[in-house]
């Protein structure tokens, strides 16, 4: 039953990868800016609940001001930092160093508040039951895998219906398209910022209950993020929902072959793999040129 | 005072090695890689094995470190013939990974994640040399070559080649230029190069493990790079020094909370790069040439938004 246990797991890291990913991989498809610092907007997100946990406020408010504190950390990094270094046309390395250094001092200030160790929220979610003979499953299993459907559904719909989602498929295949419809980049640009860093909160609420929080966890999340985004191709959606699942699923099975040490060079091995063998992803367009 | 100094001079030789070399393919052959602490580590672990168990002479362990570097750079010349910007970097950055791994697993030849211990010191003639007095001369030495080297290169026809291949890679082709074998060798020698730096560290503490290979270790010689001048002769020296004189100079401020002294350290590092790339993109040294200086910053057209596809 080993196998049935490593797939049912699978799919849980493969469920908050996606959710972790989505937000990293819109904003970057959209905007085109190596948004390092996602990890930290997902790191502040998650303390922050956890903060208004252990405040007593409970879980909603926790979720909404968890859900303010990452928008306001994302557009705040696209017009402070990002809209300037892009004005004399930055090269991606620049703006790649100045995420990262926000990164660091984001991690080391979270460290400074709530210190460097473990903390988490005790939930009965994260008991397993046992669903049958040595097979065990945590209910936050079914709600990360019920969140991956709600806000993949909800952002889709968001994308084709909406004007904004609309402007925001526009922005990826032509900035200067977007000036000659009378749109503002920049202003989209936010909007990028605000509802990318916005799709952080799922994963972190889920990682707060779960597996809980250290301060330097958000270059894991980046890497994460980065891997599935490339995986599943630049600018797709789809892609990055199936890398997430590809990817939780690969690191888990392996298992089977490995030992759980080298579960994380999995990933690794798949994305460098991916890059050299299929540089547009599993549903991207071919951009590498 | 004496002994921190010298001590602070071979880090900054060694580090200063790394951000030449890595400089060398980002800002000649606009190979940006998030993999350089891989060849410091392959080299630091190959020459600590080689003088653990056949000789701690550096004319052994030099070229043992080299050759193996290169060999296993081939795996980072591959995505560079494949792939560019974001692509290239995140192939890079799974290497960086997938190697962190390997470093802290393979037990039998790093010793995991405790590293290895008792590394015995760098012979020169038979002769050992104690650290750091008489380090430091060494550590310079291989500095003045791999700058001696590099120097050679970017200014000889292979560096013209590579610059051409930076600032256009379909134009350097029309001209002839073989661009797959140009970008293999800059990546190779670069490896290889880094390679003496991994050599050194292991000789000069005589322990190492996986903690100095990482991707945070990667993204600092990036950084030294960055804000000291990419494509520059003296830049990355110069970022190398900063950046490892910054958290000793730090100390000094007797303000600051003594038990928060490392986080204040990282933020005012982190902020410092933020800010630095925002207010002065180019580096701290300016490019030298006067052509250079009248060309907008450092290739920007490939990673300007929404200019792939």
């Amino acid at each position: 039953m080993l196998w049935l246990q490593l797939t049912i797991t699978g799919l849980q890291t493969g469920a908050l990868y996606a959710l972790t990913a989505v937000g990293f991989s819109l904003i970057f498809g959209t905007t085109r800016v190596f948004h390092f610092a996602h990890g930290a907007a997902f790191v502040l997100a998650a303390y922050v609940f956890y903060w208004a946990d252990q405040a007593g406020l409970g879980i909603a408010v926790g979720v909404i001001l968890a859900a303010l504190a990452a928008m306001a950390f994302g557009v705040a990094m696209d017009r402070i930092v990002y809209a300037p270094i892009q004005r004399h046309e930055g090269s991606f390395f620049t703006v790649f160093v100045a995420s990262f250094g926000v990164g660091i001092a984001v991690q080391n200030i979270v460290g400074m508040v709530f210190g460097r160790s473990f903390v988490t929220i005790n939930t009965p979610l994260s008991n397993s039951v046992e669903l049958m003979s040595g097979v065990y499953v945590a209910p936050l299993t079914w709600i990360a895998i019920f969140c991956v459907a709600v806000f993949f559904g909800a952002l889709q719909l968001f994308l084709r219906r909406t004007h904004t989602g609309v402007a925001l498929r526009a922005l990826a295949d032509s900035p200067e398209l977007i000036r000659v419809f009378g749109l503002d980049p920049r202003r989209i640009s936010a909007a990028a910022f605000a509802l990318g860093s916005l799709l952080v909160v799922p994963g972190a609420v889920i990682t707060a209950l779960g597996s809980g929080l250290n301060p330097a966890l958000g270059s894991h999340v980046m890497l994460i993020s980065l891997a599935a985004t490339i995986v599943g191709g630049i600018g797709s959606i789809n892609g990055v929902l199936v890398a997430g699942f590809v990817l939780g699923l690969a690191e888990n099975l392996s298992q089977i072959f490995v030992q759980s040490q080298w579960s994380e060079a999995v990933t690794f091995a798949i994305l460098f793999l991916v890059i050299l063998l299929k540089p547009a992803g599993l549903f991207g367009r071919i951009q590498a040129r | 005072m004496e002994a921190y100094l010298l001590n602070l001079g071979v880090l900054i030789a060694i580090y200063a090695i790394l951000a030449i070399t890595l400089n060398f393919i980002m800002g000649y052959a606009g190979i940006f890689s998030l993999a350089h602490a891989v060849f410091f580590g392959i080299g630091a672990y190959v020459a600590a094995v080689v003088s653990m168990h056949v000789s701690a002479s550096i004319f052994v362990t030099m070229p043992a470190a080299m050759l193996a570097a290169a060999v296993l750079s081939l795996a980072l010349a591959l995505p560079a013939l494949r792939v560019r910007g974001e692509y290239f970097v995140a192939a890079s950055l799974g290497l960086q990974m997938f190697a962190v791994t390997v470093f802290s697993e393979w037990k039998s030849f790093t010793g995991g994640l405790g590293g290895l211990v008792g590394i015995p010191a760098v012979k020169i003639f038979g002769q050992e040399v104690y650290r750091p007095a008489s380090f430091f001369p060494i550590a310079l030495a291989v500095l003045a070559a791999v700058v001696a080297i590099t120097q050679i290169l970017v200014r000889s026809s292979f560096g013209r080649s590579l610059t051409a291949i930076r600032d256009s890679e379909s134009a350097a082709e029309g001209f002839g230029k073989n661009v797959p074998l140009i970008k293999t060798i800059s990546v190779v020698i670069s490896a290889a190069l880094a390679a003496t730096a991994g050599v050194l560290y292991a000789g000069y503490m005589s322990f190492i493990n996986v903690e100095s290979f990482t991707l945070d270790n990667s993204v600092l010689i990036m950084a030294m790079v960055i804000i000291g001048g990419t494509g520059t002769s003296w830049g990355p020296v110069v970022g190398a020094a900063l950046l490892l004189l910054l958290p000793g100079l730090l100390s000094y401020l007797s303000f600051l909370p003594q038990a928060d002294i490392g986080a204040i350290q990282q933020i005012i590092y982190g902020l410092g790069m933020a800010a630095l790339m925002i207010f002065r993109p180019g580096g701290l040294v300016r490019r030298g040439s006067p052509q250079r200086k009248a060309r907008p910053k450092a290739a920007p057209t490939r990673a300007k938004r929404g200019a792939v596809q």
